[in-house]
């Protein structure tokens, strides 16, 4: 499958679609990826809501039904893992490069 | 305390408005868009998070909305005010562990702009059919525009002069204005739309490029 029209990702879409590998509402994706980066990304509220929208947009990621009313969950799709590994096999590629290179 | 003021299009201006009373030690409490009234409330608890905050976005379902407002108010933001189909919503900051803005990248600020002005161009579109059939029936009148006094029909008031002439021409005034300006006023008020629409996606390219200096 091409995945090209998917890559590369940005920082913040891997580290959510990172989360999602474990379905979670909005404010866990949040948290996750705060602690996924050691705290070097923090994702606002509201540019979380439009990244979600998008990722789903895109089906990347799907909604789920759970037990809170209010709160939604969303869970990485096939299709998002699938994206997700082609990103980490160019990641591991341009770090390949950087060690033969010596940097 | 109640202020009103009517903001279209520019968040940012109406987010530093609100914020100069919040520095003074008020809450904004509750919001009517339509009208511009803001009423504001003494801030008891003196809290130094306190800060308004504001997203454009409608939803077509509750349960998106609920999951929307419930993302904001579980990471520190409380919504003050906002409908699911309104799409002004304002925020309000409760935590001083978060960070000062609802929005954490560049390229997200400028997308709000982008949403308002989607909004206003299907305001616009929508109103196109309406806005041909009065073209095409005449109702627009916009010849009457360029002949303005044959929109009175007193006989023989361009002959008069003196005070006859003034109170027959403004006895006449409001008559006439309402017989060739319905249409046009209808045209400028959807023409008004495509202005918010422009406006916004100029506010849209210009946040934008912040990202690209």
């Amino acid at each position: 499958m091409n995945l090209s029209k998917y890559l590369p990702l940005t920082e913040t879409t891997y580290y959510i679609l990172v989360a999602l590998l474990e379905q979670g509402h909005g404010y866990y994706i949040m948290q996750k990826v705060e602690e996924l980066s050691s705290g070097k990304v923090r994702i606002a509220a509201g540019t979380m809501y439009g990244a979600i929208e998008n990722l789903l947009k895109q089906k990347l990621i799907q909604s789920v039904s759970g037990e809170d009313k209010r709160r939604k969950l969303y869970v990485i799709t096939d299709l998002g893992k699938e994206v997700l590994h082609g990103e980490a096999e160019r990641l591991r590629y341009l770090i390949e490069i950087a060690d033969s290179k010596g940097l | 305390m109640v202020k009103h003021k009517l903001f279209v299009v520019d968040i940012k201006k109406e987010e530093a408005w609100i914020n100069q009373y919040v520095k003074l030690g008020y809450r904004l409490v509750k919001v009517k868009t339509m009208t511009g009234y803001y009423q504001f409330e003494q801030d008891t608890l003196k809290c130094k998070s306190h800060k308004v905050k504001i997203d454009f976005r409608t939803f077509r379902k509750i349960e998106d909305f609920n999951d929307y407002i419930a993302m904001f108010e579980d990471s520190g933001w409380k919504h003050i005010a906002g409908t699911k189909s309104n799409g002004i919503q304002y925020f309000e900051r409760t935590d001083n562990n978060i960070s000062e803005d609802i929005f954490s990248d560049e390229a997200s600020k400028a997308e709000l702009y982008k949403r308002i002005a989607n909004m206003w161009f299907g305001l616009f579109v929508a109103y196109i059919p309406i806005l041909v059939a009065f073209g095409m029936t005449g109702t627009l009148k916009i010849y009457n525009l360029f002949h303005l006094k044959e929109l009175y029909y007193t006989p023989g008031l361009w002959d008069r002069t003196g005070i006859d002439f003034w109170k027959a021409f403004w006895f006449e005034t409001p008559f006439a204005l309402g017989r060739g300006f319905f249409g046009l006023l209808f045209f400028i008020i959807v023409l008004s739309y495509a202005y918010c629409a422009l406006k916004a996606l100029f506010w849209y390219y210009k946040e934008k490029q912040v990202q690209f200096p």
